[in-house]
């Protein structure tokens, strides 16, 4: 079975800088990350990273919260009294709900808590580099022969119209949004109905499945495919 | 309205009653002691006059004795002339009461008077204003059948009693109003200082922990109390806190290694060309770790909300909106097991707390029904709103629970049920539990004959927000 190579490698050179105080966890971190086609650079501890993170040019930080030195949230404070708008993304071996909230009250732009998928990890590196506001917000969302206007609330497949719960239209809305992006159930879960823990229930599966069924259904070219272990991508591409 | 209810609960404390009880004692002893005291200070002043009237009465008699009427006559108009006692009224009369000496012009009395100091009134005329005088006596029979009448002019001795009587009246009337006031403040004083206590402790249950009872500083027994109290408090705080400093660390050291162990296995999974028969077991190692780190999660969550550390940042969320968009978010999943799942919540019940937390209590309480309940059964999720609270109904057809099963679920850490091969049942219903209880709410879990009803009862907001300021969007 093939593994599905994410979009970040379109960009060339992407350079990550990993804070971990957890040299063996790093370690893996940096390999798989490297094979994901990113330059990674570790420090290992909060005063080294944040002094790396201010000199370097870096294009998404990630860092752990507890931290020797300077915690995570203090080297997010530090960046920005410093003006640097540098993504960072948190990881935490705190898990609590207020934790999570706490952290991205803090400054940062994802929170992750640990253990986590490397998967899921990577999606969120993804989607943070990505996340660029684009020069025109447009208001009409297309892929292939499929378009959401945003104004009207109106879904178009093929010139013909298809019906959609508001909350169907918002699941849809965010993986158009991500055109090409891996999207995890987690980030679904967050994005869309705003929950920021983990139900047991095959929840966003079934959610999806429907999106599925009334997006895809009887056409040519599938638009919302599944990616093993990871979770869904919305692409112009046949499977 | 608040302030009557203030003044009703100050009726109400035992300082006031106690103060009333010890008004109405003051006000008996002082009218025991100030009565008494009139009363003796009359007899006695009727003792002296009585004592004089008899007196002189003895020594007339004598003279009687000694010298026959003549001398009694002689000895009248002596006393009359002679600057004597004041007031001092003095008649001698005959067997038919016809005068015969004396400074009096008629027997006053109806024949011989009855009681042993009869009393008259005498009328005079002064220059300038006419006064009355009572006149206090005592009537003696002469052997010789005469008539001897020996009085007094009581008139300044009636004004002294008279205002000594006054006097008298108005030490009790003073004495009872100083007790009253007294006791007044006393009681309103102490029912502030207990309604200090209460109130503080009141907040430091609703979660402002660093609150502390005022010490007033003048060393009684309140500061006294309240200074053990503060003690208790401290300690308690510390403890809260070394128990959120383990929970940390708990979390720290145990996550670590389950994340390095998480990522290592991701690491193997990611290997090229990987056999399927590894690939299958480590599969489903991870599950292991991913639930391990689930439980975990959970039962940090619950230790965290029984440590009684306050609610982080609360937040007004509608209660109804959110049940409603749980309902959306479970109904293809409770269909897909041939459930239904039906929503009835009125919105804009607003309630004050964390709406992950909210959304995580509706959602284990959801899937615990979407677990237990078999096809073709209902689930229902309501919210109403009742007075001052918002009420929370999740309600089932299923099997339900015994109600010793019922009674057990809500404590913490109780594990429900014999269904071991289900997935931490007894935890989803302890964090339940738990974020009710850091919301102030109360869970109860009923026979919903059949199945079962749970019901969180939240203290609601007062004010509701109207719809559109209520509604709020998610961000995508």
């Amino acid at each position: 079975m093939l593994r599905q190579v994410p979009a970040c490698c379109t960009f060339p050179a992407v350079h990550i800088l990993l804070i971990e105080d957890d040299t063996e966890a790093a370690r893996v971190l940096v390999k798989g990350l490297s094979e994901s086609g990113y330059t990674v650079d570790h420090a290992a501890d909060g005063r080294e990273g944040l002094a790396r993170a201010l000199a370097g040019r870096f294009d998404l930080i990630v860092t752990d919260r507890m931290l020797p030195h300077i915690d995570g949230l203090g080297i997010i404070q530090q960046l920005r009294r410093a003006r640097l708008a540098t993504p960072v993304l948190v990881l935490s071996a705190l898990g609590t709900v207020d934790d999570r909230i706490r952290g991205l009250k803090a400054g940062g732009d994802d929170y992750l808590t640990k253990p986590f998928a490397f998967a899921e990890l990577l999606a969120r590196i993804e989607a943070l580099l990505r996340r660029r506001p684009s020069a025109t917000e447009s208001t009409v969302l297309r892929v292939a022969d499929l378009e959401f206007d945003l104004l009207a609330r109106k879904v178009t497949r093929a010139g013909q119209e298809i019906e959609l719960t508001a909350r169907e239209q918002k699941l849809l809305e965010f993986l158009m949004r991500r055109e090409g992006q891996v999207v995890t159930r987690t980030m679904l879960l967050e994005g869309v109905w705003d929950l920021h823990f983990d139900p047991q229930s095959n929840l966003v599966d079934v959610h999806i499945s429907r999106l599925r069924q009334a997006i895809d259904r009887g056409a040519e070219r599938l638009l919302i495919h599944t990616v093993r272990g990871s979770g869904y991508v919305l692409r112009e591409e046949e499977e | 309205m608040k302030e009557g209810r203030r003044w009703g609960g100050l009726f109400n404390t035992s300082a006031f009653r106690m103060s009333m009880g010890y008004t109405l004692l003051v006000t008996l002893a002082v009218c025991v002691t100030l009565g008494s005291t009139f009363l003796l200070t009359q007899s006695i002043i009727q003792g002296d006059v009585d004592l004089i009237l008899d007196t002189e009465l003895k020594s007339l008699e004598n003279e009687y004795v000694r010298s026959g009427i003549p001398g009694v006559t002689e000895e009248i108009n002596l006393r009359i002339d002679s600057w004597g006692r004041i007031g001092a009224v003095y008649m001698l009369a005959g067997p038919k009461f016809d005068r015969l000496a004396g400074n009096v012009t008629n027997w006053p009395f109806d024949g011989a008077p009855t009681e042993p100091w009869p009393e008259f009134r005498i009328e005079s005329i002064e220059p300038g204003q006419r006064s009355v005088h009572p006149v206090r006596t005592a009537v003696r029979k002469l052997p010789n059948g005469d008539w001897l009448l020996v009085g007094t002019d009581m008139s300044q001795d009636r004004r002294y009693v008279r205002t000594f009587q006054i006097a008298t009246l108005w030490g009790i009337g003073l004495s009872i109003l100083a007790a009253a006031i007294a006791g007044f403040s006393f009681s309103f004083r102490l029912a502030r200082r207990v309604g200090d206590v209460t109130v503080t402790c009141v907040r430091i249950m609703s979660g402002e922990q660093g609150h502390r009872l005022p010490v007033a500083g003048n060393s009684d027994e309140f500061d006294a109390l309240a200074t053990s109290v503060n003690r208790v408090l401290d300690r308690l705080e510390e403890q809260t806190r070394t128990l959120r400093a383990t929970f940390d660390s708990v979390a720290h050291d145990l996550r670590a290694p389950l994340h390095r162990l998480r990522t290592r296995m991701d690491a193997v999974l990611r290997l090229p060309a990987l056999e399927p028969g590894i690939r299958e077991p480590v599969e489903s190692a991870l599950r292991e770790v991913d639930r391990l780190q689930r439980t975990l999660a959970t039962l940090l969550q619950i230790a965290l909300a029984e440590s009684g550390a306050p609610l982080a940042s609360p937040a007004p969320v509608d209660v109804g909106e959110l049940a409603d968009e749980l309902v959306e978010l479970f109904e293809p999943v409770a269909r897909e097991r041939g459930l239904t799942l039906t929503g009835r919540a009125d919105h804009g019940v607003i309630v004050e707390g964390n709406r992950q937390l909210l959304a995580q209590l509706i959602t284990n309480l959801l899937e615990n029904a979407l677990k237990y309940v078999p096809a073709g059964g209902r689930i229902e999720v309501a919210v109403k709103r009742l007075a001052d609270r918002a009420d929370l109904v999740i309600s089932d057809n299923g099997p339900g629970m015994q109600s010793e099963e019922r009674q057990r679920a809500g404590q913490p850490f109780a594990r429900v049920g014999q269904h071991s091969g289900l997935e931490s049942s007894g935890l989803g219903l302890s964090l339940v539990s738990a974020i009710a209880r850091l919301h102030r709410a109360r869970l109860t879990l009923e026979d919903n004959a059949p199945g079962l009803r749970a019901i969180v009862s939240l203290p609601a907001v007062e004010a509701q927000l109207s719809p559109e300021s209520s509604s709020r969007s998610i961000s995508a």
